[in-house]
């Protein structure tokens, strides 16, 4: 407890407190800012569209993993983990030669929107895979076949006993990849360009403000981004427990 | 007859799990497949249910060609021993899969569901989830949800190897009674030979992928075709070169009938009511002889008699 309160509290307390030292003003303030909103906004809304896409590609990475036999399985599987191993900015040098100005692909995203969005996805998609992956390691093929002896196919199979117990480690995923995309910094800055109202998001606009001197306002964002954070992520927990029960005891 | 397994083979990568395997298994009738660990049981019955495939060979299900059929398409029941239980539903949601799955009216699930809860003796349970039941309750429940579907045939393997030795037996003797209420075709496999024989109709012997022998518990027992099934089946010594029952011989401290085979006891155990004697024959046979507690003090044995060995009469030798 006292480990958790060194790590976590005390640096939330700081930074809510500097916000507050300010007064509501502040808040009202920074929030009023249009190019602040707009950062927001994004950073919020692709963060959401990403959070969506790796619990469906992130489940079905992890199923692949844990029940498909093919060669370069092994090999996957450490590749998985890259972009969470690399250092952000690294990760970020990687996405501008892949997808920048001289894109070997033929990409163009530097500067857009798409950056943003790759981006994040690039960086948060381990954490629904690796959330998953050991659930459906521990999952018994036992319950799948009793299904199919019951007359249920595959598909259903998946939906009304593989899904449910899978639930809760897809929405636990997703709370983090959530978490970690509207924080995103390091692997974005150097795609996305930076253009306020456009390309801008949350933590370079904090940044912005650090460089400017103003703390405060900077704290400010910074709290704003801590409630949409638990926001997310006590909804997705409800979510979680919703959708878990409802196959479950009557109905 | 129900099940027709014809000429099944089955490899995994080298290793010859089931040899050119036939056997039919009737109607109405519970039969045992058992044998010793690795010798193949699970794999047959997997292939029966489709879970598995067979590399040739083809099974049919009451007359139906059912080789290439799905799982879903055999109208089996299949019951697993670590119960298989879908954990994130109720008990009674558990046994309304299959009906659910086949779109019956709700009212009909109902009645069926209560009716099969009643049936494993489950009903208070109902709006539990499988965590919250013993090892024991969690099998009957798995039992009522593979009954649910009133499958052609029931198939069990290992159903009471996870449970202790007594829940075992009072399973047993349950699923034994069920039969006979529900008279569905059943087989188990196990690899206790004491379950086999008090609780199936027929039993087949499967060892290193083949059928060793397939018949009644007392012609397996009375009868057994070989050295592999008599071992199996219960205690063996070796008495005169021959495989016999250590309850099967006769110990006499005189010299009475010819032929007699003569030692002298090198050990003696008592268990519960019986003795163990263990027999230094003087051609050099260790011999193992169980005898009643009375018996044995009757004809006062020790350690050092003197001992004369013949088989009873009707005893069954290989
Ligand atoms: N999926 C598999 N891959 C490789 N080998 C397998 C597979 N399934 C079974 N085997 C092998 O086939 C043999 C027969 O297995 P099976 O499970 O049928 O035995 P069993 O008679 O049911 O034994 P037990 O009493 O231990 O359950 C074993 O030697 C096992 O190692
Ligand atoms: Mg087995």
């Amino acid at each position: 407890m006292i480990w958790f309160s060194l790590l976590v509290l005390i640096p939330l307390a700081a930074i809510i407190v500097k916000a507050s030292g300010g007064g509501w003003h502040t808040y009202a303030d920074t929030l009023s800012n249009s190019q602040t909103l707009d950062a927001i906004k994004l950073t919020v809304g692709t963060s959401l569209l990403v959070t969506a896409l790796n619990m469906v590609m992130g489940t079905i990475i992890a199923w692949v993993l844990v029940r498909d036999r093919f060669p370069g399985k092994a090999l996957l599987d450490l590749v998985i983990d890259i972009p969470f191993a690399l250092p952000t900015i690294v990760a970020g040098l990687v996405l501008l030669s892949l997808y920048g100005a001289d894109s070997p692909l033929g990409l163009h995203f530097a500067n857009t929107r798409s950056a943003v969005f790759l981006a994040i996805a690039f960086v948060t998609l381990p954490f629904v895979v690796r959330t998953v992956q050991p659930v459906l390691e521990e999952m018994e093929t036992d319950v799948e076949d009793a299904a199919a002896s019951l007359g249920a196919s595959r598909a259903v199979t998946f939906r009304r006993v593989v899904l449910p117990t899978l639930v809760p480690a897809i929405f636990a995923g997703a709370s983090l990849s959530f978490a970690r995309g509207i924080s995103e910094y390091g692997s974005l800055v150097l795609l996305s360009g930076n253009l306020p109202h456009r390309t801008e998001v949350t933590s370079v606009r904090v940044m912005s403000y650090l460089e400017g001197g103003d703390t405060a306002a900077a704290a400010s964002v910074a709290t704003v981004l801590l409630v949409v954070a638990l926001l997310a992520i006590v909804s997705l927990d409800i979510i979680a427990r919703r959708v878990a029960r409802r196959d479950g005891r009557n109905g | 007859m129900s099940i027709e397994v014809k000429n099944v083979n089955k490899r995994f990568g080298d290793f010859v799990a089931l040899d050119d395997v036939s056997v039919s298994l009737p109607t109405g009738q519970l039969t045992a497949l058992l044998g010793p660990s690795g010798g193949g049981k699970s794999t047959l019955l997997r292939i029966i249910a489709g879970l598995d495939s067979a590399d040739s060979g083809s099974i049919s299900i009451e007359g139906t060609e059912a080789t290439h059929l799905p799982p879903q398409k055999r109208n089996i029941g299949f019951v697993f021993q670590h119960y298989a239980a879908f954990k994130h539903m109720s008990v009674a949601k558990n046994v309304a899969f299959g009906l659910e799955i086949r779109k019956k009216p709700k009212p009909e699930i109902e009645r069926k569901v209560n009716e099969l809860l009643d049936l494993v003796h489950l009903s208070q349970f109902a709006n539990r989830l499988p965590a919250q039941l013993s090892g024991g309750q969690r099998q009957r429940m798995a039992l009522a949800r593979a009954l649910a579907v009133e499958p052609t045939v029931l198939l069990l393997d290992e159903p009471f190897g996870a449970l202790d030795a007594k829940v075992r037996k009072e399973l047993r003797d349950w699923l034994r009674r069920l039969h006979d209420e529900v008279h569905v075709t059943t087989v188990f496999v196990t690899h206790d030979q004491e379950e086999a024989l008090e609780v199936a109709d027929e039993i087949v012997v499967i060892n290193q992928g083949r059928v060793e022998q397939v018949g009644t518990p007392d012609q397996l027992y009375d009868a057994p075709a070989n050295d592999f099934v008599m071992s199996f089946l219960g205690d063996v010594t070796t008495l005169g070169g021959e495989l016999i029952r250590p309850h099967d011989i006769e110990v006499d401290v005189t010299p009475g009938e010819p032929g007699a085979i003569e030692g002298s006891v090198s050990r003696v155990l008592r268990i519960g009511f019986e003795v163990r004697l263990t027999v230094l024959t003087d051609v050099g046979e260790v011999v193992t002889v169980e005898l009643t507690r009375t018996n044995a003090r009757r004809l006062g044995i020790a350690e050092g008699s003197r001992v004369y060995l013949n088989a009873v009469l009707g005893a069954t030798r290989v």
